[in-house]
């Protein structure tokens, strides 16, 4: 198989009830992050790179900002006369209430675009990850579907999360729906990212809706009685961001070298949409340390171990530590935040203070005045 | 001829001279396609310019070293120019029935163009050069063409009257119809210096053309030939007073100070609405030993060192303890540890050695005469612990050994 034979289908709001304040007005794949990116980015990028030509993005609500980020498609190389991006809302009256019914309700879709194949994955994973090892891998195997795992403690925000026992040759011995997310022991966790050809996919889909069995991960689960179904581990940098923490903590790893050369690998990189933003200027008393700065900044202040999106102003005499600063927002001068979330287009008027904690760190809602 | 929906305005960017006075940084490489600014290529300033005035077709005429200025191109999207029926297109000298030229001068490379002009049928041609970073509003020198009822509007800008015999000055009556051309005067008359942008009606302008390439002798250039010839005809041509930004780039000196220009604050030109190709790059690093003051910086950096009045382009490394000063650092440089840049330009993923020292402060020089900016080539190497004087250039894909102790 190649890649070309493959449809990459993305589910836009994982977890969006895990992370409340970024998912208020948007899929949690368009939270911005990183100072330049929304999260799908990463997704799509590596579809991209991978030689995916077709991809569709369910988005079940507030998808406003996804579908203004993604456009047709043509930064991600997806907008030609053989590829294509394509936005699944819900339409018809029919809801997404839960992923079977989802499914079921985009057959038309599937069942309509040329690939053999689909590619299912998540919108809340930050990764750099080349699915065309994977296709290998599935050929090579002979698996009907090959499921994505990532070895590790189980990251907090995932409920019931899914784990399989693997067999020394990559082979899924059982499926395990775990009841509930304790954390502790390391486990085979896999994160909604799996690859099976469409016709098998519908007919599970279909086979599950006249059981009225709604439970995707109970469908998954049954899958190893009838199939050979194979597990491809992700040995990458991946973040997965359930929770403000890990939102929080994924930027802050952006300051690590290895973490910013293995995610923005120049062979694969991560696309987004293009601002024509001016290189940041400093001013004549900036002062900036440990910090990642995206284009059209002005920073005339101190800033440390900070992400600054595209198109922020740091006054005179402000002083930002710890923070993470969304796109177009205005730090006052003589302003002094520690551990602060400050969301798109917010004003903190001059002289604030305000302070998060490491564990805690404060969110300030989009186009907030402080 | 397969004719397209009427465009009322066509420009014409002259990108085809060598830009010899830019030396090094012109090697391989078309004088509009040198990089400007910490993003931009200079020819970003006249193509943005058109689309914020609503020019919708735009014709780039190329002939010196045209691969990446074609590549960076490409088909328009940036800019906006990749319509249906019209965008942006490089021209470039071609063979036909008649044979094939060379464009042998300003005015013959846009008559040998005048079939590309006219699949648009336009009432107005726009005439400009790519060696200018300025922001205009075309339409407003249109409207003062139109007002004017003029067959040519040529923008001038006031200059100092010290500088004046540097540029092409235009002499007008009270209500700025030009009477005298007076090209690098002596003592000026007056300091309304041609900016190089026209406006031409285009029936006007195609009948000298066409005349001019009959004319013997002719050097087929628009300043020296077809602007004398239609002023002496009688034709109305007009001088349009530009206020604002505007400086020629077309020397390395000028290069450097206008990029600098960019780190001023009392300086008018800004950078908004003005578009270029953008790297695919993650934001730029800072790390905690570096030490930034009063610069700009693109996306891709990886900043350990320290900056002052400088300019980095996407993808610039600069390691721990190394120092530039007043420096514009182009796309992909690598600036090792320790080493020194000041006063300098370093082109395209040249590498700058450890410690290596390239440029030197004015008051390093005893010599007033012998103090300059330094100009590193693309793709070369500068040994650990080399030394570049000041106003020394340095060939691309060179190498500059270190100093032997």
């Amino acid at each position: 198989m190649r890649s070309n034979d493959v449809l990459g289908f993305i589910f836009a709001g994982t977890l969006d009830d895990k992370i409340p304040e970024l998912a208020a007005s948007r899929t949690t794949a368009s939270i911005p992050i990183g100072g330049k990116y929304r999260l799908i980015d990463f997704v799509l990028s590596n579809m991209s790179n991978s030689g995916i030509n077709n991809v569709g993005i369910v988005a079940k609500s507030n998808f406003l900002s996804l579908t203004d980020h993604v456009g047709a498609g043509s930064a991600y190389d997806l907008s030609k006369r053989r590829s294509n991006l394509t936005l699944l809302t819900p339409y018809g009256g029919k809801t997404f209430s839960n992923y079977v019914e989802t499914i079921y309700n985009m057959h038309g879709y599937i069942e309509h675009c040329r690939e053999e194949y689909v590619m299912i994955s998540q919108g809340n994973v930050v990764t750099n990850f080349d699915y065309s090892n994977l296709f290998d891998f599935h050929s090579k195997h002979n698996a009907d579907v090959t499921v994505v795992y990532k070895k590790g403690v189980i990251p907090a925000g995932y409920d019931r999360p899914i784990t399989m026992d693997i067999d020394a040759g990559g082979k899924v011995r059982q499926i395990f729906v775990k009841p509930e997310n304790t954390s502790a022991e390391v486990a085979n966790f896999a994160y909604g990212s799996f690859l099976v050809k469409k016709e098998l996919l519908m007919n599970e889909i279909r086979q599950a809706l006249s059981l009225n069995q709604l439970d995707i991960k109970r469908v998954i689960q049954n899958l190893t009685d009838n199939y050979n179904v194979y597990a491809y581990e992700n040995t990458g940098y991946t973040a997965f961001i359930s929770s403000i923490n890990a939102y929080f903590d994924f930027n802050m790893d952006l300051m690590k070298k290895e973490v910013r050369d293995e995610l923005f690998n120049p062979k694969r990189p991560i696309y987004t949409k293009v601002r024509d933003d001016a290189p940041s200027r400093y001013g004549l008393d900036s002062r900036v340390k440990n910090s990642i700065i995206a284009q059209g900044c002005v920073i005339d202040g101190e800033v440390e171990n900070c992400v600054i999106s595209k198109g922020v102003y740091v006054g005179k005499g402000a002083k930002l530590s710890n923070c993470i600063v969304m796109q177009d927002s205005k730090i006052g001068a003589n302003t002094n935040l520690n551990y602060v979330i400050i969301d798109k287009d917010v004003q903190i008027r001059d002289g604030r203070s305000l302070m998060g904690f490491d564990s805690y760190p404060i969110y300030i809602a989009k186009k907030s005045v402080v | 001829m397969q004719m397209f929906p009427k465009q009322e305005v066509v420009a014409m960017l002259l990108a085809g001279g060598q830009g010899s006075r830019l030396g090094v940084l012109t090697k391989k490489l078309a004088k509009p396609a040198v990089p400007f600014g910490g993003k931009y290529r200079i020819i970003d300033f006249p193509l943005s310019n058109c689309v914020n005035s609503g020019i919708e077709a735009v014709g780039i005429l190329t002939q010196y070293q045209p691969l990446i200025l074609n590549e960076y191109i490409g088909n328009g999207q940036p800019w906006d120019l990749d319509g249906m029926h019209s965008g942006v297109n490089c021209l470039s000298p071609y063979q036909a029935i008649r044979g094939a030229d060379w464009y042998s001068g300003t005015a013959n490379a846009i008559y040998q163009n005048i079939n590309y002009i006219e699949r648009y049928d336009p009432d107005y041609v726009v005439i400009l050069s790519g060696d200018h970073i300025y922001k205009m509003d075309y339409n407003k020198m249109l409207e003062y063409h139109k007002e004017k009822n003029a067959a040519c509007t040529i923008a001038v800008i006031d200059v100092p009257l010290e500088e004046a015999s540097r540029f092409g000055i235009l002499n007008t009556h009270e209500d700025g119809e030009i009477y005298e051309f007076d090209e690098k005067p002596e003592h000026p008359k007056s300091t309304n210096a041609s900016m190089g942008i026209y406006i031409f009606s285009w029936k006007e302008l195609r009948k000298y053309l066409t005349e001019d390439e009959a004319k013997e002798g002719s050097s087929h250039d628009f300043g020296k030939d077809v602007l004398p010839t239609m002023l002496a005809a009688g034709e109305r041509m007009f001088a349009y007073p530009f206020e604002g930004y505007w400086k020629d780039v077309g020397t390395i000196d000028s290069l450097w100070e206008a990029n600098m220009d960019l780190l001023d604050p009392n300086v008018t030109l800004d950078l908004k609405d003005i578009y270029s190709r953008n790297p695919m790059m993650p934001p730029h690093y800072v790390s905690p030993d570096a030490n930034i003051q009063n610069s700009l910086v693109a996306d891709g950096c990886n900043v350990e060192g320290d900056l002052e009045f400088s300019i980095l382009f996407s993808g610039v490394t600069v390691g721990k303890g190394a120092t530039i000063n007043s420096s514009i650092i182009m796309p992909g440089a690598v600036i090792e540890e320790g080493a020194c840049v000041q006063f300098a330009i370093v082109a395209e993923n040249t590498v700058i050695g450890k410690n290596a020292k390239v440029g030197q402060r004015p008051e390093e020089v005893a010599d007033r005469d012998k103090w300059g900016i330094a100009v590193i080539g693309e793709n070369t190497v500068i040994a650990e612990g080399a030394f570049v004087p000041a106003k020394e250039m340095i060939d691309s894909e060179s190498e500059v050994a270190g100093n032997e102790k």
